[in-house]
């Protein structure tokens, strides 16, 4: 990192505008303000490896391309930098990780659980996806409302956000009736939206 | 899936942010995004909401080689090559191309200017701004041999991308790359970007336009075979003008 880069006080959403009018001095003060989070959700989609690290490059050279298609108002909604940053890492995640799982599943037809090998490669257990949405939950104050939900509501949306899991990956490795798995999901999300509208985070 | 309820927009909103919404319904969802604002509002509050959750996802740092790898695609250097002698150059002679033929593309272009600023307005960085007169841009209509509009390019006069939009039928070559070519009043020509054949590309310039196309009248596309053509090839299927906006 540059000296001056910690005291330049230009907001995200300022350094993408100058990106996308080609500055590419303002592209790089994005990727540092945000690339341990960025990998972060990616490695959690596809764990650590290069996977992870060749989705976070093709993330950042679509960030620079479209930089210019970022709006701060997306139909009335105010969309934050960071969203809409951590919605390309995600998307560009979840595309690869849908990818290996079919590349997989044709080349190895027994195999079981397709996360639990990356995820342990890291040597170093990470945090469980529920913990992650109790973490969050208790960050913006909505631990209490979401807590009202049964506890496989919670874990099921846990693993389809943090981990990307399918519902069919949900239910594999929750034990679970698919059929029930897409009803938890859907309520819990459903909760969500309430949860976060108490907050004053994007209304019902 | 009629895509008409509101509850299912709101459902397939959620499920796709999620990621939970797969394959072809993925796909479905995301071309009607395109298409609807409404549609684009309701993912924007399901990013919003759901990207909430990513404040306790742990940082990790990636290896130092990736800004790398990112940095040198985001920053191409610029090719110049000596210009050949070859078909392109005749292009721009009084057979495809007469004075004539340059006088009405600006003609046309002008007339695009006045009477469907839209079209213009389109390249993301110059729909930003919204003065009531268009940005100072570098523009150029590119038409075929028979004088049919085929291409659109723009770009901020100090910016350092480039929208080329598709405005005419093209058909896909059977090999090869359809490639757009800057060529100066003297020196040589070069690579602005690989033109799409639908739709819109954005190509990302290895300097400000200003630099790069002050001297600039003439644009041509030629189809090319080699990965990094240093000079344009002979086969010429479009050329056009390049304009100042100001």
């Amino acid at each position: 990192m540059k000296p001056d880069a910690a005291l330049d006080t230009r907001s995200l959403e300022t350094l993408i505008a100058a990106a996308a009018q080609g500055d590419h001095a303002c592209f790089a003060r994005v990727y540092e303000r945000t690339h341990t989070h960025l990998f972060g959700v990616a490695v959690r989609i596809l764990g650590q490896g290069q996977a992870a690290e060749d989705v976070l490059q093709e993330a950042y050279v679509s960030i620079w391309k479209s930089a210019g298609s970022y709006r701060s108002e997306v139909g009335g909604q105010t969309l934050q930098a960071m969203t809409w940053l951590i919605a390309i890492v995600r998307n560009k995640a979840l595309d690869a990780y849908r990818a290996r799982a079919r590349r997989k599943e044709n080349a190895l037809p027994d195999d079981g659980d397709l996360h639990a090998d990356d995820v342990q490669s890291t040597g170093n257990p990470a945090p469980s996806a529920l913990q992650l949405l109790e973490q969050a939950t208790e960050a913006l104050h909505i631990e209490g409302c979401m807590n009202t939900l049964d506890g496989s509501y919670r874990q099921s949306l846990a693993l389809a956000y943090y981990q990307g899991l399918s519902h069919s990956e949900v239910a594999a490795q929750m034990g679970a009736p698919l059929g029930s798995v897409k009803a938890w999901i859907r309520r819990g999300l459903e909760k969500l939206k309430g949860c976060l509208a108490a907050q004053g985070v994007v209304a019902s | 899936m009629r895509y008409t309820g509101p509850e299912v927009l709101e459902h397939l909103a959620s499920a796709y942010v999620l990621g939970t919404l797969t394959g072809g319904a993925r796909r479905r969802f995301e071309r009607l995004q395109r298409d609807r604002a409404d549609v684009r509002g309701l993912v924007a509050q399901w990013e919003t909401r759901l990207g909430q959750l990513a404040v306790s996802v742990p940082v990790q740092q990636p290896s130092e080689q990736l800004w790398k790898a990112i940095s040198a695609r985001t920053r191409p250097a610029a090719r110049t090559a000596e210009p050949s002698a070859s078909g392109w150059l005749g292009w721009l002679k009084p057979a495809g191309f007469s004075l004539g033929g340059l006088a009405a593309g600006v003609i046309a272009a002008s007339v695009l200017f006045v009477t469907a600023p839209g079209i213009f307005v389109s390249s993301d960085q110059i729909a930003m701004r919204s003065g009531e007169r268009l940005p100072q841009s570098y523009v150029g209509l590119l038409t075929d041999a028979q004088g049919n509009g085929k291409l659109l390019v723009s770009s901020l006069r100090h910016g350092k991308t480039m929208t080329i939009k598709v405005i005419g039928p093209i058909t896909p070559p059977a090999s090869g790359r359809l490639v757009l070519w800057a060529v100066p009043a003297t020196g040589a020509a070069f690579v602005l970007g690989t033109v799409p054949t639908s739709g819109s590309a954005v190509s990302v310039l290895p300097d400000t336009s200003e630099k790069l196309l002050s001297k600039v009248s003439k644009l041509v596309v030629t189809l090319e075979t080699d990965a990094s053509p240093a000079a344009p090839g002979a086969t010429v299927v479009f050329s056009g003008n390049c304009a100042k906006l100001w």
